[in-house]
Parts: structure tokens; sequence; C-alpha cells
């Protein structure tokens, strides 16, 4: 069952990365930026699952050998990679706003002041 | 509460008070003297601990374990968050905090034009507590943390002067291949810890040499390492160097160059030494030698076509880094020694080359080489500083680059003796015409920036501030010690970060415990390697020193008693033959001889060539994620063939 998630998460990596290079549209790479992202988060959680696990929260005391929960590590991971994600976004979405102001264009073929 | 001046505490000092800066100033940023006093304070006291950090690290050898809330490793496993300081993490935290701090003296004076100066110093701190929390980290989460921090921070700061042109299509560009790069180091640290179940970095180290023959072991080193190389610069992903290090303030460019491409250097050295091992390979310190020989030839070439100041700087630097790469993948001591040596002098050099091209741009308000010219009857000060940092690139005697490429030739002879491979005198070769391309573009600078013909409206340019002279100065003071006295630096940085390089299992051991490397790896574990600096980069820099002075002497003696005869092509009337040739021919035109002018007859004769470049580098974003996405591929494939 997981290797449906690992092969879905790789696709999703894949088709962000093949969106950046495809599109020549600004927010279109924004976009794949943010699909890639979501592949590696679904990959992190997917490390961490355990089939029939709970979740990871237990009092002092509580916690025992036959506890079985789910790896509670990549859970935080993953909260952190979702909070840079959108860091990512919203400082990529102000550059394009600012890019359109002064360019006049989203078009990646035509934002080329810097070459050679 | 007396312990809290114990050494052991200063790596955490040293990135947190730089953070620390960074929100103070959003606080107290309005008033102009708190927020300078911080942001200088806040530099100062982080070099101060790397500096008292020297003693016990680089001389008696330690290696400081800091387990966050003092949570030590228990059964074997790695529970708390580590900072971990080796010589070598130590070296770089150095070569770091040095160039922050001058940086941020530089930065007083030379912000003064500009809108939302707390601003940037805000940015600035976090960019330099990101790179310092980088290379003293000992958890790979944490270090990818650290990339973001400084990736973003890097970013706005290009962004800074938004009405520089080009300044937003750099940062957008870097901005989306960056981010591709840390979504790569990412997914590999999450695939090392789906196979080793601890993000601890020695705990790694000693538990992932033995899962080479994984595939997704491979998989993740091949995505970790190229997330590092976007970090790094190297080719192919220089043009974005390019872009940034153009567009943003010269303080900020003295920081990507100097302290970004080192911290990725620093990545690639610490994965390929320490967490996977896998230099004793020779396919692998193949690669490194190859990516490093094209980074330095690609990218010195590509300077020589460059226009604008500051991004034939920036080019320079990606050609430098190279230096580094290579000296690194010869998997020699004095090889590691000789470009760790080369990436100090680098973030010298090329500080002081950018805060010159910086003080240019302020007094001017351009770095545009066609536009410039005799600066130096103006801002003689400058002039001799940036002559220095000149001469210390193109790696003339008594200065430091001279010092660490002859190690670093030396290393390459010493490597195809020792293997009996043809192909490292051949990396020699290419090593040297480098630096002889190098020299060649640093005359052309020289030439069309500082000397020849003031142009009529620089008439009443003026010397830079004193605070700014004062951070080139310090600079400058540093590129000539450091060549001078190259023995010293091995002794009390180079050396021992090399000796920390090949040391591997102590690196384990101190942090998890004795013992535990050689049962974690077990028949994978690599014997120490004996680590010998007999006559490295030996070189009398007293004598160069003489053999220059009798030269320039020569020289004068000659340009004095020799027929000088000040000819003005344009008043003459009609162009002598003779000197027709150096002019464009109009008359309409200047007749200084032009920055584009100068190499006209190699560059004519290499025309195919560097209009094959210029076009390659086509400036849109899409061909710069194609070449991320392709070395990707290309890294997979070596990783899963040769591994």
């Amino acid at each position: 069952m997981m290797t449906f998630n690992y092969i879905a998460s790789f696709f999703l990596i894949v088709l962000g990365f093949y969106t950046i290079i495809t599109k020549f549209n600004l927010v279109k790479a924004v976009i794949g930026l943010s699909i890639a992202d979501y592949g590696v988060n679904l990959l992190i959680i997917s490390i961490g699952y355990v089939p029939g696990g709970t979740a990871p929260i237990f009092t002092e005391g509580e916690i025992s050998q036959l506890s079985y929960f789910v790896d509670p590590i990549p859970q935080a991971l993953t909260l952190t990679s979702i909070v840079i994600g959108a860091c990512v976004t919203a400082m990529s979405m102000s550059l394009v706003m600012k890019l359109h102001e002064s360019y006049g264009t989203l078009d990646t073929r035509e934002i080329r002041r810097l070459h050679g | 509460m007396s312990n809290l001046l114990n050494y052991i505490h200063f790596p955490i000092y040293s990135v947190m008070v730089l953070f620390l800066g960074a929100f103070l100033i959003v606080v107290l940023g309005k008033n102009k003297f708190l927020r300078h006093l911080i942001a200088v304070l806040a530099a100062g006291i982080s070099l101060a601990c790397m500096i008292a950090l020297i003693k016990p690290v680089m001389l008696n050898g330690e290696v400081i374990a800091y387990w966050m809330g003092n949570r030590v490793p228990a059964g074997g496993y790695a529970i708390g968050i580590a900072m971990e300081v080796d010589a070598l993490s130590l070296f770089f935290g150095l070569l770091i905090s040095t160039a922050v701090f001058v940086s941020c003296v530089y930065s007083v004076q030379y912000m003064s034009h500009d809108e939302n100066i707390p601003q940037y110093f805000t940015l600035f701190l976090m960019l330099a507590g990101g790179v310092m929390g980088l290379v003293l980290s000992g958890d790979i989460f944490n270090m990818f943390i650290m990339v973001e921090i400084l990736t973003f921070a890097a970013v706005a700061l290009t962004a800074f002067r938004n009405k520089v042109y080009g300044a937003l299509e750099a940062a957008f560009k870097y901005l989306v291949v960056g981010c591709m790069g840390s979504t790569c180091i990412l997914a590999g640290v999450i695939m090392l810890y789906a196979n080793a179940h601890t993000l601890n970095f020695a705990q790694l180290s000693g538990i992932i040499p033995g899962m080479m023959s994984n595939n997704s072991v491979k998989i993740a080193f091949a995505l970790l390492f190229v997330g590092f190389s976007t970090k790094a610069f190297i080719v192919p992903f220089h043009p974005l160097a390019a872009d940034a290090h153009g567009a943003a303030p010269a303080s900020i460019s003295v920081l990507i160059s100097g302290v970004l491409t080192k911290s990725g250097i620093y990545g690639i050295i610490r994965l390929t030494y320490f967490l996977f091992q896998t230099m004793g390979l020779g396919s692998f310190q193949f690669l490194l030698v190859f990516i490093g020989c094209v980074s330095m030839f690609l990218c010195v070439t590509m300077a020589l076509a460059q226009h604008d100041f500051k991004r034939l700087l920036a080019f320079h630097s990606i050609s430098q880094i190279g230096y580094v790469l290579t000296a690194v993948g010869l998997y020699t001591a004095i090889g590691f020694s000789a470009g760790i040596y080369h990436a100090l002098n680098h973030t010298l050099f090329k500080g002081l080359l950018f805060l010159a091209a910086g003080a240019v741009l302020h007094e001017t308000g351009t770095t545009n080489l066609d536009e410039l010219g005799g600066l130096s009857k103006k801002m003689p000060h400058t002039t001799v500083l940036f002559l220095i940092g000149a001469f210390s690139i193109s790696g003339i005697p008594p200065f430091n680059g001279f010092a660490s490429k002859w190690m670093i030739y030396q290393a390459c002879y010493e490597k195809a003796v020792e293997s009996g491979n043809i192909g490292y005198v051949l990396v020699t070769v290419i090593c040297l015409v480098t630096s002889v391309l190098t020299l060649a573009s640093f005359v052309k600078v020289s030439q069309s920036v500082f000397f020849g013909r003031l142009p009529e409206k620089y008439e009443n340019v003026k010397e830079v501030p004193w605070g700014m002279r004062l951070a080139m100065g310090m600079f400058a003071v540093l590129c000539v010690i450091t060549g001078l006295f190259p023995n010293l630096v091995g002794k009390f940085l180079t050396h021992p970060a090399a000796t920390a390089a090949f040391n591997a299992n102590g690196y384990i051991d101190a942090m998890m415990g004795e013992g535990y490397a050689s049962s974690a790896l077990g028949p994978f574990m690599n014997s120490a390697q004996n680590v010998v600096f007999y006559e490295a980069g030996v070189w009398s820099p007293v004598s160069w020193l003489l053999i220059l002075c009798i030269v320039l002497l020569a020289v004068t003696i000659v340009a004095v008693t020799g027929k000088y005869e000040k000819v003005n092509a344009l008043a003459t009337g009609e162009p002598d033959a003779k000197h027709a040739l150096f002019f464009s021919g109009e008359e309409a035109v200047y007749s200084q001889v032009g920055g584009s002018d100068l190499f006209w007859g190699f560059k004519h004769n290499w025309r195919h060539y560097f209009s094959f470049m210029h076009d390659l580098h086509s400036g849109i974003l899409n061909d710069y994620a194609l070449w991320a996405v392709v070395a990707l591929s290309l890294a997979m494939l070596f990783m899963l063939i040769v591994l």
C-alpha cells in the first residue's frame, strides 16, 4: 500500500519539475515549485507511517514496549516543510508581482535582461 | 552560571547572537546609531567566539559535541539535536564570520543612500546566522533548515535594490532554482532517515557507509549532492550566481560569493568525506575533479566576455570555486589543505574586489566597464586596494592567491605521480591556463576602470568614506598576511582542518561515544589515513618579494629612461596606422582602449566559442531549470552505476 504513496510522491516531484521546465509563465513556475514540495511532504509522511499505529501522543508512564504508534519525527519534519513551502510561495508571488510591475509581462522568454 | 563562559557554549552563541541581532534590529532599528551598533556587535561577537575556539579545536584537536538540553545519546541512538564543531567546521566558521564582520562594517556607510536600511540589516544578519548554523550544525535536518534560511535571505537581499536593472529577475531565477535544490536536499534527507532512522550527522556517518549497496541510499546521495551544488553554484548552476552577484548590493555579493558558495563546498565535503565516505573511489575523485575543471575553465572564459564589473567578478568566483573543488577532489592531505586554503583566500580577495566594485558603484553610479575609466586619479586608495585584490586572484607571488594555487599545482602533480594517472598533469595545465586567463581579465578591468583617461562626467568623483576604506583595508591586510605566512596558516587553520577531514571515525566517536564508529561501521570502516604535510606548498615569500621588487625596478628604469612619447591619436588628425589597430577607428567614439577592445584579437579567434556560450546562457528561467534537472538525472545515473 505504501508503494503507491512512494510512486505518487515521486510522480508529484517530477511533475513539479516538469512544470517549471516547460511552462513559460512565472506563476506556473511557482505552482510547479509547490507541487514538487507537496510531493516531498507526501514522501515524508509515508515514510513515518506504520500500518495500524496510533497517534504518537503519550504522557509519561503511559508509554510501554507494547505501544504501537506511527513515527512522530517525520510528522514534525512535515510541519516544518509545509511552513517553508508556504514561505516559498509567498516570497515568489511577491517577486512575480514586482516583476509584472516593472516588465509588464509574465513570460519567462521576455524576462531575460541578464544573459550571456 | 560561571560555566556559561566555558568554550563549549561558544558555537551556539556565535549562531544565536546573529539571529538575536536580526530580531533586535526589527524592534530597535529605527534608531540609526543603535541599528549599526547591534549589527556590528553581533557580527563581532560571533567572530570573537570563533577565534576563541582556535586553541581548543585547532591546536588541541578537540571535537566539541554540544547536545541541546544535554540530551546525550542513549542506547546508541542520538535523541537530541546536536551541534558539532570539529576543525573543519571551525575553519569554515572562521572564514564566514570574518567575511560577515568586514562586510557588516562596510555596509554601515555603503547602504547610506538606500531606503529601508533596518530591513537590510535584519536580512543580513539572518543570512549570516543561516550560514553559521549550517557549518556548525551536527544534525542533517537542521542543515536543511539553515539552507532554507540562507536561501531566503539571499534572495531577498538580491532583490533588495529592486530598482536596479535586472535585480528582481535575478532574485526570481535564484529563488526557483535554489528552491529546486532545497527540495532535493529535503528529499535526500528523508530518504536517509527512512534507511537509518536518525537525523544526527555523526550517527548517519556511522550507519550509511555500510548501506551503500541500497539503491535508495544512492538516490539520496545524488539528491543531496545536487542540492548542495546549487548552493555552491558550480557548473551548471553558475548563471544564477552571475545574475545574483551582479544585481545584489556589493556587501551582499561578498557574502554570496565568499560565504554562500563556501557553505555549498562545505556541504559537499561533509557528504563525500563523512556521510557516504566515497572519496576513496577513483571514479568519485574523477567526478569532483572533472566538475571542478569544467567550472574553472568555463567560467573564466565567460568572465572574459563580460562588460559589467560585478558580473565579471561573479564568474571569476565560480572559477575559483572550481579550483577548490578540484583540489578537494584529489583526496590527498596536501590537496585538501590546498583546497580549503584557496577557499579561505578566495573569500578574502574576492571580498576585497567586490567591495572595490561597490566603492566604484557608490561614487559613480555604474559598474559598466565601457563607461568607466581613469578613476585612479580620483580614488587612489581604492585603486591600490583593488590592485592588491587583483594581484591576489591572479596568483602573483607575494599575495595569497599564489600561495594556494602553488599548493594546488603541487598537489595535482603529486597525485599524478602517486596514482600514475597522466590525466592529473592535464588538470595542472588547466589550472595554469585558467590562472593566466584570470590575470588577463583583471588587466582588462584595471585598465578600463582605474587607468586610462577619465571621462568628463566623472570629474567630481571623490574617494569613498573612511568606513568603506577601512573594511577594504581589513581584507587587503588579511590577503597579504595569508600570502606571506603560508606556514602559519597551515599550522593554525588548514592542516588541522585537513586532518579532521581524513578522520571521520574520530568525528563519529566524539559524538556518539568511544568505539561507536568501529562497531557501527564494522568492515566498512576506512582506516584513518596517515596525514603528513611534508613540504606542503613550500615557497619562500621573501625571495619572491625581492624578485617582484627587482622586476618593478627594471620596469621603472625602462619606462623612465626609454623614449616615451605621448601620442594623442585623435589630436593628430589622421590616426597613425600603427595605433589604428588599438582604436575603434571612429572619431566619435571615445579613444580610450575600452574594456571590450583590449583582448579583441583573442576574442576574435575564439568568436565561435564565445557566441556559442553567449547563446547558451540565454537568461531564460526554463533553460536553467532544465540544466538543474539534467544535472540531477546525471548525478543519479552516476551514483547508480558507479557506487
